[in-house]
């Protein structure tokens, strides 16, 4: 017997034995991360010491402060306002020119809902839109340095509620309309209101390079209020989908009058076949506005029966289904777009309303969905595995369920009243898991007392294993929805570079300068640490004279190319303030009505020196 | 570095002159030619590296602002550094200050000339007369950044908001300046020089007179 063979085998057995018994066959290393993070108390899960940053930003909307609130998670902390539809004196928007100019004579705005833009369904860390539902705005915000780079009025229609949603690679915003309005917003007796009055729905499109906010065309939907949308993924990525309520087109005391109806619909429409329409001519010039009529220009929009005065619809991450959220009907619906495809595809319709064909709730429906004593089901974000978490208004809680079955997997209470709830980039393609903020309502008892009104309240959920929620922050009035992006996608920038083409920019302090032609004042200025030069010849260069009446432009560049070194601007008692950013160079425009002395000074604190960082504006009056 | 530029001819016609003159005995060996050879080109690899830089750290600045030196610019964050140094009235630094920035480039590149012309003339005298060289351009080379340093620590603007007493810096070390700690450190330039010499060195040894 050769030797060799029974000492190999001996060898190779007791090889496989400690592979077996030692060698680590977990898939990833994510599961270990997993693991141990399940092991962190609460406290220590949400705690990120100095010098660790958050894993996520938080994008949530500020409602009626028209403003966006930046947090991250998971330490819950505030990071920045954002103001986008109302002033803002900390930053000076409304007050520079730039900013002035985009709010035209608004002071306010209502921001609902904010949709990060995307590349292939996913998030790309580029650029933040917003609308206003108080006047009929869109914006878009730039992520490299978290200002607001144009804002579009919206003609023809009242509160963009229903947006804003993007589609797979940021072709379109889509932006329906909560009120019902005659285009135009002319004057007509509400008697008229089906006649008359429209619920027009705006196709915005971004034009990246100049960053720029433009209407493509717009549709002239039945006067019904839109309430939320969203767009298609992959295989249904040319569609999107929104919810309606008021189809009884009520005209006063909605409460009752629009919760008449046992269904309401979920307007289903395939943009690309309305961009072929208004490419072919298949549109209606309202006020230098493209606009589709669907009961003149019929194709690409349907009707989806649903349980009445829906709230949420939103798209499975597979793109395969769309979940109504029944708010008044205590159920989930889980709709199919292969089944709604194939019905319009068979003209499988049940006749039509206001001129568009309603689709068979039979032939699309997929299942409804009723967790025992769930009520008020608002909104549903996604995790990785494609379970559906659904905000539960009325009955306080977040319930964890699975699409593909309807079994209900989980729920957990929270504090109070929860509107939307936004996952871990839980709207794109390939959600996160791990975390859900709850956006809720109420919150009341929460936390110290500020009088009769408080704050809102965001609750921070772990999603990793048994929902928990594990942190509560306060946050101010509103937030409606959010957005949960990975923090490495943004890439924010630390100073404004140089544009060496831009006139209005100063970067050598001996050339800063006072330009005087008639009643005009240019003055092309710097700000460093810590001092103003407006005039680098002048005997004081700190100083800026000018006469009563005239018309002074005040070009300031902050000359610290150095991170968050912001220098502010004010004129006491001119009610002007503005900062400038490391880099930055900015304007502002205004009438020296007021005659006499008013000091200038820096207000976002920056040196030392800041409070000697001052300087003179010295109006002489007429003679 | 100043070190004048007739000072080289000198030496260069010199080395020719002992070219003439050259007997078998001051003759190098070809390995000891390869290794001065070496040495020019580190010299010139040197010309593309940071010779020296002084790092500042703050509290407010945990990741440090930075003048970097190369033979023929400054790097770093030298506007940031100069808004902070003007609290305490030091002058700025700029490379219209340092005239040597226009020059050295040059006084280096006629180095790794020299030194390759030495390679090629494989002879001990002129190999004693680039090492004379390169101890007197470094000595001034040490001289000049010293001199830097003085000027800008000592002389520091009266009527700058926060007053200090002069001070010179180091130019290997630590010093401490306010609220900033800085850190003078010789760059990857002047090591690549260091071998440079070192490898001059060595043919000295290697062709020694065997008695």
């Amino acid at each position: 017997m050769k030797k060799w063979v029974p000492i190999a085998s001996g060898l190779l057995a007791g090889f496989a034995a400690a592979t077996i018994s030692f060698a680590d066959f977990s898939s990833n290393a994510k599961t270990t991360e997993t693991a141990s993070s399940s092991n962190k108390s609460d406290a220590e899960k949400v705690y990120v010491p100095f010098g660790k940053k958050d894993d996520y930003y938080l994008f949530a909307s500020g409602g009626h402060s028209g403003q966006m609130f930046i947090y991250g998670v998971p330490s819950m902390r505030q990071i920045r306002t954002v103001p986008v539809f109302s002033q803002d004196s900390a930053t000076g928007y409304g007050f520079d020119e730039h900013s002035k100019k985009m709010m035209g004579d608004y002071t306010w705005g209502d921001l609902h809902h904010p949709a990060f833009s995307e590349t292939n369904g996913d998030y790309d860390g580029k650029y933040m839109f917003a609308t206003d539902v108080g006047n009929s705005r869109a914006a878009v915000m730039d992520l490299k340095t978290f200002t607001v780079k144009d804002i579009l009025n919206v003609p023809n229609t009242s509160g963009p509620h229903c947006a804003a949603f993007v589609t797979e690679n940021t072709e379109y915003m889509f932006l329906p309309t909560r009120f019902a309005v005659p285009l135009g917003q002319a004057y007509e007796s509400l008697d008229d209101y089906s006649t008359k009055y429209r619920g027009v729905m705006s196709a915005v499109t971004f034009d990246e390079k100049n960053t720029k906010l433009n209407i493509a065309y717009q549709v002239a939907l039945p006067p019904w209020s839109y309430d939320l949308s969203d767009a298609g993924k992959k295989s249904s990525k040319d569609w999107a989908v929104m919810t309606t309520y008021n189809t009884e087109e009520a005209t006063t005391n909605l409460e009752i009058n629009a919760s008449q109806a046992d269904r309401d619909f979920i307007v289903l429409f395939n943009w690309k076949e309305l961009e072929k329409m208004v490419k072919d001519g298949q549109y209606e010039d309202v006020g230098g506005q493209k606009m589709i009529y669907p009961e003149k220009q019929k194709g690409g929009i349907y009707l989806v029966p649903v349980a009445k005065s829906p709230h949420g619809v939103d798209v499975t991450p597979d793109g395969k289904y769309f979940i109504a959220s029944g708010k008044l009907a205590p159920s989930m619906t889980v709709f199919s777009f292969e089944k709604a495809f194939k019905a319009i595809e068979n003209k499988d319709f049940a006749g039509e309303r206001n001129g568009i064909p309603i689709i068979n709730y039979k032939s699309v429906m997929e299942r409804e969905v009723n967790p025992e004593n769930a009520l008020g089901p608002l909104h549903t974000q996604f995790d990785d595995k494609g379970m559906a978490y659904t905000t539960m208004f009325i009955s306080s809680e977040i319930v964890k369920w699975d699409p593909k079955t309807g079994k209900t997997l989980d729920r957990v209470p929270v504090q109070y009243s929860p509107g939307h709830s936004v996952a871990a980039e839980g709207d794109t393609v390939s959600p996160d898991g791990h975390w859900l903020v709850a956006l809720n309502k109420i919150a009341k008892d929460s936390y110290l007392s500020v009088g009769p009104s408080h704050p809102e309240s965001m609750q921070l959920i772990d999603i990793s294993g048994k929902m928990k929620v594990i942190q509560s922050s306060p946050v101010n009035p509103e937030p409606h929805y959010a957005q949960m992006i990975k923090a490495d996608k943004i890439k924010a920038i630390n100073v404004y570079p140089k544009d060496e083409n831009n006139k209005e920019a100063v970067y050598k302090k001996d050339e800063a300068k006072i330009v005087r032609n008639g009643n005009k004042v240019d003055v092309y200025g710097i700000a460093m640490r810590s001092k103003f030069i407006f005039d680098a010849k002048a005997k004081r260069p700190d100083v800026i004279e000018v006469n009563e009446g005239d018309e002074v432009t005040i070009h300031l560049t902050n000359l610290d190319f150095d991170e968050d070194i912001t220098h502010g601007f004010a004129i006491n008692s001119y009610n002007l303030n503005m900062e400038v950013q490391p880099g930055q160079t900015n304007t502002m425009k205004f009438t020296a009505k007021k005659a006499g002395t008013y000091p200038i000074y820096c207000t976002n604190f920056c040196s030392a020196l800041h409070q000697e960082m001052t300087g003179y504006f010295l109006v002489k009056p007429k003679q | 570095m100043l070190v004048p530029i007739p000072f080289y001819l000198i030496i260069t016609i010199k080395g020719v002159v002992n070219l003439n003159v050259s007997k078998k005995g001051n003759k190098l060996s070809l390995i000891s030619a390869l290794l001065i050879g070496a040495s020019a080109a580190l010299i010139v690899v040197s010309m593309f590296f940071p010779w020296w830089r002084m790092l500042f750290i703050a509290p407010q600045y945990p990741e440090g602002l930075n003048i970097i030196v190369y033979p023929n610019k400054l790097e770093g964050q030298i506007d940031i550094i100069n808004g902070l140094n003007h609290y305490i009235g030091m002058a700025n630094f700029s490379e219209e200050n340092f005239p040597e920035l226009g020059y050295l480039i040059y006084i280096v590149g006629g180095l790794a000339a020299l030194t390759l012309i030495t390679a090629l003339l494989r002879n001990k005298k002129v190999l004693y007369g680039l090492i004379g060289i390169f101890m007197i351009g470094g000595a001034a080379g040490i001289w000049d950044l010293y001199s830097a340093l003085k000027r800008y620590g000592s002389n520091l603007d009266p009527k700058a908001p926060i007053h200090m007493d002069p001070f010179v810096p180091p130019i290997i070390g630590e010093n401490t300046v306010a609220n900033f700690i800085t850190h003078s450190i010789l760059g990857t330039g002047v090591y690549f020089v260091i071998a440079a010499f070192i490898l001059l060195l060595i043919p000295l040894w290697k062709d020694r007179k065997v008695k």
